[in-house]
């Protein structure tokens, strides 16, 4: 924290994003009246967001859907043609002059704006000698585009001006599209044009100057007093001065390949000394940089919670967050309001306001995680598992020919509501939600019926129509699952034989998957329970049933044990089934309901004395142990009379608990 | 036994998953003392979080002394029918297929929400996936709060 602090750029004289340049006001003086729709009357800078709990967050919010629309979309942008036609009001016509800044007439004392507006007039009278006088009603100078209004009569003349010669340059004269260049630069910034380029370039120069890649920290404080943005013209109007700190993160985003690169590349921000009074226009830094942990904000303007509302759900791993310097660190119930929007939340105006062990004992749960329970039968569960998810995404077809059958069931459920691990967009349902059957929402017997698949068939058509997937590799990418399984009494016999029904296995699985939705790689968690029993398929197995749960990814860590690291250390927390099945524990009577490993401290872990191969046996033992309930000793004695192969040693236990010679106190007491 | 048909075989597999759903997170929050009456007396598995429990009267017995406040949420849910002619063991052995009703069936049932364990509605929402395997309850004794299904089996995890 300390970093970020010393890391800010020097210097203490106000400015901010809201911020103006000096000559701002003069020259914008008549363009508020005429953009009502744009800008408010005579409202100040500070206020412009502010005043806005409800109409015009929605307007900003649809700006800045456009916004990303013209970012993504290209060129041709529909906010840029929205705003700028009909928002006029008045029955002018807009003309943006552009190329003078590099006439004689810029060295003018007014930038030469004056001489260009005579100039103009002058031309527009020259090709006509009668009527009323041609005049430009209204100018203003939006960073290098002069914007003139004039009478619609006077159109088509002004449009023939394009390219005469004003003051030893060609100036360029082209309907006003509603923004000025450098809004279509911002807008296009993926763009491919010079001017683009341009401003990406620039853009990405003041990112590095302010990235601190050691200590992971983006620098945005003081913006306005940024010579590189000021050179930019990024301050002199509102349209682009709101457009800028969207743009800024866009530049920002697309310096990386993957979001987990973005995601890992900043812990730190700060926007300190930026006289935000709100969140409004910086609001799109908790899309860029979701996963932020150190937050800056001390000499704004925040007066109250409401004034950064929109943060209510974002940063869900912020740990220090400094307000300093702002009214809203006086309100009464400022503290507990940060406690409870940000359940991570240590350091607040840098007093510490929770301990680690209070954040700790969040994530605990009354009933603690433990390694998965997998308790195969002839490895049948795992060789089903291993290849049915690599089938599921390669050739589904051969996949429902191997093991379904005309009596197997298929259905899928999608909970849009489901918890996020991230706080970050998710991709729509579109492809999913016809074929939902939550039942929570499908309560018509009709809708119900048809949203059940019954037989090889029917599921493999449904199957077509679902959108091709990725599964990560169950081998190389074992954290990715949680597979459990045991078996399931009382399932229909094909064969007819057997009134009592026949045993199988119930498999349930929870992963993630990848999609392409629109091009983009969508990444999605999943629940999905088999139940296979004897049959005519491939192994002598068919399915059942089939059921699958959609939801938003929802990340690995909830299944990752609590009680102890060390099983971990040897098989991750979702084992492979070959590893699960190895070390699949006999029904353990012995261990009671909730149940948590008791190791000395430090067991397992490396120490200073101990050798690394010390380190691995500890762990062997203790998950022998775990997996066993064995006690420490007699688990590292299994271990060592089989020359410390799990696999043998997990053998030998079986056999010698099936012959009963093991003493009672082999075992561990149970509670 | 007549062949059910489809549209009956639906409703009552249906009907029993959305009943477990409707009365057992209540019970969970607020009815601990009748959660061992929705399992069967010897249920094939109870897991919760991967840790194995005995039977519905641990399930209770956790739920009563050790576990906080919760508060669950079924965001979705849905069910299949794994046996059409489940053998139900009554008290005079497997019913005979002549006897059995369309209500002779074992259900899968797969549940996916949140809890919030603890007082107030600021605690963190956890992702759960829960799976059942109902089967029809054996007990003949009458009464409105006999249960029609009973808990076979049962998985519980915290997913988020």
């Amino acid at each position: 924290m300390k970093t970020m602090k010393s890391r800010r750029s020097g210097g203490t004289s106000g400015g901010g994003i809201r911020k103006r340049g000096p000559t701002r006001t003069d020259r914008d003086g008549d363009m508020d009246m005429d953009r009502p729709g744009v800008r408010g009357g005579k409202r100040g800078r500070g206020d412009t967001g502010r005043s806005s709990a409800s109409g015009r967050p929605q307007a900003r919010e649809r700006n800045l859907d456009l916004l990303q629309k013209a970012v993504s979309g290209g060129k041709d942008s529909q906010a840029n043609i929205r705003q700028g036609k009909g928002s006029g009001g008045s029955n002018l016509e807009q003309f943006s002059v552009r190329n003078w800044k590099d006439s004689k007439a810029a060295s003018n004392r007014d930038g030469g704006v004056e001489s260009l507006t005579a100039f103009l007039e002058r031309r527009l009278n020259a090709s006509t000698k009668s009527g009323p006088r041609a005049k430009i009603t209204k100018s203003r100078v939006e960073g290098d585009t002069l914007v003139v209004f004039v009478k619609p009569e006077l159109a088509e003349r002004m449009i023939r001006l394009n390219d005469n010669l004003f003051a030893g340059v060609h100036i360029t004269i082209e309907p006003y599209d509603g923004t000025s260049a450098l809004d279509r630069d911002l807008a296009t910034s993926n763009g491919t044009s010079a001017a683009t380029a341009d401003t990406k370039s620039k853009m990405t120069a003041i990112l590095g100057k302010r990235y601190y890649p050691d200590t992971k920290l983006l620098d945005l404080s003081k913006l306005v007093t940024d010579e590189g943005l000021q050179a930019m013209g990024i301050f002199n109007s509102t349209s682009t001065e709101s457009k800028f700190f969207p743009a800024l993160m866009k530049v920002w985003e697309m310096q990386f390949t993957s979001s987990t690169q973005r995601r890992e590349a900043v812990e730190s921000v700060s926007l300190a000394d930026n006289q935000l009074a709100n969140i409004t226009v910086v609001t799109t830094l908790a899309q860029t940089v979701p996963d932020l942990k150190n937050l800056d904000l001390t000499n704004n303007n925040f007066k109250d919670p409401s004034s950064m509302s929109g943060w209510r759900w974002k940063f869900r791993n912020l740990e220090f967050l400094d307000l300093s310097g702002n009214p809203i660190s006086a309100v009464p119930t400022f503290k507990d309001t940060m406690l409870k929007w940000y359940p991570k939340l240590r350091i607040l105006n840098n007093v510490e306001v929770r301990t680690a062990e209070e954040i700790a004992a969040q994530k605990k749960t009354p009933i603690p995680v433990q390694a998965p329970y997998f308790h195969d039968e002839s490895q049948i569960a795992e060789n089903f598992i291993r290849a049915f998810f690599v089938s599921y995404d390669n050739n589904r077809a051969e996949l429902i020919k191997g093991v379904y059958d005309n009596e197997s069931t298929f259905s899928m459920n999608v909970n849009t509501q489901a918890p996020k691990a991230q706080q970050i967009e998710t991709a729509g349902w579109d492809a999913y939600i016809k074929r939902s059957r939550n039942l929570l929402k499908i309560s018509h017997l009709p809708a119900r019926m048809s949203r059940i698949y019954t037989g090889a068939e029917k599921i493999l058509e449904l199957w077509n129509d679902l959108p091709q997937t990725r599964h990560p590799d169950m081998a190389t990418q074992a954290d990715d699952y949680l597979i459990e399984c045991h078996q399931m009494p009382g399932l229909p016999d094909p064969t007819g034989q057997s009134p009592t029904g026949v045993g199988g296995l119930i498999i349930m699985v929870h992963g993630k998957f990848e999609e392409s939705v629109g091009g983009k790689v969508e990444t999605r968690s999943f629940d999905r329970t088999f139940i296979i029993g004897p049959g005519g398929g491939i192994g002598g197995i068919r399915v059942v049933s089939d059921i699958l749960c959609l939801r938003a990814y929802g990340g690995n860590e909830a299944w990752s044990p609590e009680s102890q690291a060390i099983p971990q250390a040897i098989h991750p927390a979702a084992a492979p089934p070959a590893a699960a099945a190895a070390a699949a524990a006999p029904a353990p009577v012995s261990t009671p309901p909730v149940a948590q490993l008791g190791l000395p401290a430090g067991y397992g872990s490396p120490a200073p004395g101990k050798t690394d191969t010390q380190v691995q046996q500890e762990q062997l033992v203790a998950h022998m142990s775990a997996k066993s309930g064995m006690t420490l000793q007699f688990s590292e004695m299994a271990l060592s009379g089989n020359g410390w192969n799990p696999e043998a040693a997990w053998k030998n236990f079986e056999e010698l608990k099936a012959q009963g010679t093991l003493p009672a106190d082999a075992f561990l007491p149970t509670a | 036994m007549a062949v059910a048909k489809d549209d009956a075989l639906t409703k009552v597999s249906t009907d029993a998953a959305t009943e477990l759903v409707n009365s057992f997170y209540p019970a969970l929050e607020k009815n601990r003392d009748a959660i061992g009456s929705f399992y069967m007396t010897t249920p094939t598995s109870i897991l919760f979080n991967g840790n194995p429990v005995a039977d519905g009267a641990a399930v209770q017995e956790i739920f009563v002394n050790q576990m906080p406040a919760a508060h669950y949420e079924a965001q979705s849910f849905d069910c299949q029918i794994i046996n059409r002619a489940y053998p139900t063991a009554t008290a005079a052995g497997v019913k005979p297929p002549a006897e059995m009703t369309v209500k002779d069936m074992s259900i899968l049932v797969i549940v996916s929400g949140y809890v919030r364990y603890g007082e107030g509605r600021d605690q963190p929402q956890r992702g759960f996936s829960e799976t059942f395997v109902l089967v029809p309850n054996p007990s003949t004794e009458r009464g409105h709060r006999r249960k029609g299904w009973l808990i076979q089996s049962q998985n519980f995890r915290l997913v988020v």
